[in-house]
């Protein structure tokens, strides 16, 4: 690769949350810089919690983010409820996997056709491509609309999971609603299969780096809520540990903070759940994951796509068995946590749609919240994006500055990052 | 692209064009969007938070549309019409606000710049009106924001306008409440309701 020359600068990349920068300068085939800048201020949510009632903590951190609010306010409450020693009943438990399900799928199926499936069909967003592919929109949309309507069943309305509380739900859903839902939830899997169909059909990008894989993992399941961590290269936690697995660190060129374990840097994501919980996914999901080519350990990170598309199928599946539970169980009124006027400290871990999140919180004796600590996925994958950037550059190089730019945009999107849950301000010109 | 092109299916027109099915239209919707843990940009929240301690006229429901994006999509469809309050530049001094439909206002920004969050109003809209899921009419309260950065609280001049939009936006609604009624009432009848209706504003 000598006498080549690419400069490429994108500045506020497109298609991922908040404000990122891919700057790459190649002179005489010499790799001068290759970088992913995050150049967003840092959010102060840790701030707004300190002194606050332990119940509020929830609400609060399920405005972190407008499209993980589910896996926010489950992570805190595992917190609280680590901190302040409060047992969940079963049906809790089941019903804030439900929610959870509902909301990885509403997640997933956002950014499979509406960010990543543009760059495939040449579309530079969702907008000419609804235009052209009305049909594959349309599915997205019912998929989601009905994602969105199960997290409304449970959570209490579409916007801000407000049912969940400390120890339980304040408001339930009733036998006929699960029913309803699942109903759709079977109907889906045609869309499913057409979903599995379509990403077959697209062509992903080859390239292979092999990384370490963190997420959650259980026993009996696969992980979304507590567990331990697990890594692919052979590490676990408790979720106590969790900064022994994080390990956090300022970079110049990020006003985000990375994160390293074993090797220089570790993903986390739909593939990283993948590789370490293949054998928990449900049938269903096996056969599309073998419909696409893909068995652990996949080292393609484009593939956290196909991973999120999988582990759709999973948790529309998982979703019709939990709902058969509920409904075999019976849904009961059950009485909510009263404080007892002794804090603590817990952590409370979940796998949220881009990966594994942690928050630690210190509760005092009086139920106010003294220290906190939110640690999300997008963080703990800078480092693994740039090295992948790193390992890519070169097997690109001798394609147009364009293309090259086009690739590694793909490449930042296929991990879904979230570096902020921007404002949309409007702006308005009168005609 | 490896993927054939399907050809673009028959499309539906006018009523009852639905993601999932078919169902009777709901009247109005009034979403507010925005995250509240970002200062001024928290006024469509609480204009709804204020909204659904009156008593809504049949048929109409306040909703919070947070930060939903492109899922606001799903969130709009099935209803004539939707009001949604939201933080806007529309270039009036803090705590002013315009009303103003999509015809009269375009929503400036850069269809590449499109993510889950960034994509906001502009983009749930355009997409919506490409699938023709678009309501039938849209009406939007764009309040000109202070501040925009994380903080719980509005800043004063936007917290002073939130009674002043409810107010706007009840009245908005008793109006075609009462041209509803109008409609379906006795074509005899119809000209008294309309000189009552006068001497009441």
């Amino acid at each position: 690769m000598s006498a080549v020359n690419v400069n490429v600068d994108v500045h506020h990349l497109t298609r991922v949350e908040g404000h990122g920068n891919i700057v790459i300068d190649v002179k005489n085939g010499e790799l001068v810089k290759c970088e992913w800048q995050i150049v967003e201020a840092p959010r102060f949510f840790e701030a707004f919690l300190r002194g606050r009632p332990y119940s509020e903590a929830s609400h609060i951190t399920s405005r972190i983010c407008g499209i993980c609010s589910v896996g926010h306010a489950t992570a805190s409450l595992r917190a609280t409820e680590t901190a302040l020693q409060v047992e969940v009943s079963e049906q809790t438990a089941l019903l804030r996997k439900l929610l959870f399900h509902g909301e990885m799928i509403d997640s997933h199926v956002l950014h499979v056709y509406m960010l990543v499936a543009p760059d495939f069909f040449g579309a530079g967003s969702v907008l000419p491509l609804a235009a052209t592919h009305p049909e594959v929109v349309m599915r997205a949309l019912r998929i989601k609309k009905l994602s969105g309507d199960l997290c409304a069943m449970i959570a209490g309305r579409h916007t801000h999971p407000i049912a969940m509380a400390v120890g339980g739900f304040n408001h339930l859903p009733t036998i006929k609603e699960l029913l309803a839902i699942r109903e759709r939830l079977v109907a889906a899997r045609d869309d499913m299969d057409e979903t599995t169909a379509l990403l077959k059909t697209l062509p992903w990008p080859q390239f292979e780096r092999e990384t370490e894989y963190v997420s959650l993992q259980k026993d009996d399941e696969y992980a979304f809520i507590d567990g331990h961590v697990a890594t692919t290269d052979g590490f676990t936690y408790p979720l106590a540990d969790y900064r022994k697995v994080t390990n956090e660190y300022m970079v110049p060129h990020s006003t985000a903070k990375w994160a390293k374990h074993n090797r220089d840097t570790y993903m986390v994501g739909a593939l990283a759940r993948f590789n370490n919980n293949y054998d928990q996914l449900h049938p269903r999901a096996k056969a599309a994951a073998e419909e696409l080519g893909m068995k652990p350990i996949v080292t393609n990170s484009f593939l956290n796509s196909a991973a999120q598309a999988i582990e759709m199928v999973h948790c529309i599946e998982d979703s019709i068995r939990i709902i058969d539970e509920l409904v075999d169980r019976g849904i009961e009124e059950e009485p909510l946590y009263q404080f007892e006027g002794k804090g603590g400290e817990g952590v409370g871990s979940c796998d949220v749609p881009r990966g594994i999140l942690f928050h630690n919180y210190v509760i005092d004796d009086d139920g106010l919240i003294q220290g906190a600590n939110c640690i999300i996925p997008t963080n703990q994958n800078h480092a693994n994006i740039e090295a992948d950037m790193r390992a890519l550059l070169p097997q690109v190089l001798d394609q147009p500055q364009d293309k090259i730019r086009h690739t590694m945009e793909m490449l930042v999107r296929a991990y879904d990052p979230c570096i902020s849950c921007s404002t949309h301000l409007l702006d308005v010109e009168f005609v | 692209m490896t993927a054939s092109t399907p050809a673009r299916p028959a499309r539906r027109n006018g009523e009852g064009s639905s993601v999932v099915s078919p169902a009777p239209l709901q009247d109005t919707l009034i979403l507010g969007l925005g995250n509240p843990m970002r200062g001024d940009d928290g006024i469509g929240v609480r204009v709804i938070e204020k909204l659904v301690v009156h008593a809504l006229p049949q048929g109409v429901e306040a909703a919070e549309g947070g930060t939903k994006g492109l899922g606001l999509v799903n969130l709009m469809e099935g209803w004539r019409r939707v009001i949604l309050v939201d933080a806007a530049n529309v270039g009036l001094a803090p705590g002013e606000f315009a009303r103003f439909t999509r015809q009269e206002a375009r929503l400036l920004g850069d269809d590449r710049r499109l993510s889950v969050h960034n994509a906001g109003l502009r983009e749930a809209l355009l997409l919506a009106e490409v699938l023709e899921l678009l309501p039938e009419e849209i009406v939007i309260y764009g309040v000109q924001p202070a501040k925009l950065d994380w903080h719980a609280q509005l800043s004063p001049e936007v917290e002073a306008a939130v009674p002043g939009l409810v107010r706007s936006i009840l009245g908005e609604l008793d109006a075609s409440a009462r041209a509803v009624s109008i409609s379906s009432a006795h074509w005899n009848t119809l000209t008294k309701e309309q000189e009552e209706g006068n001497h009441g504003e």
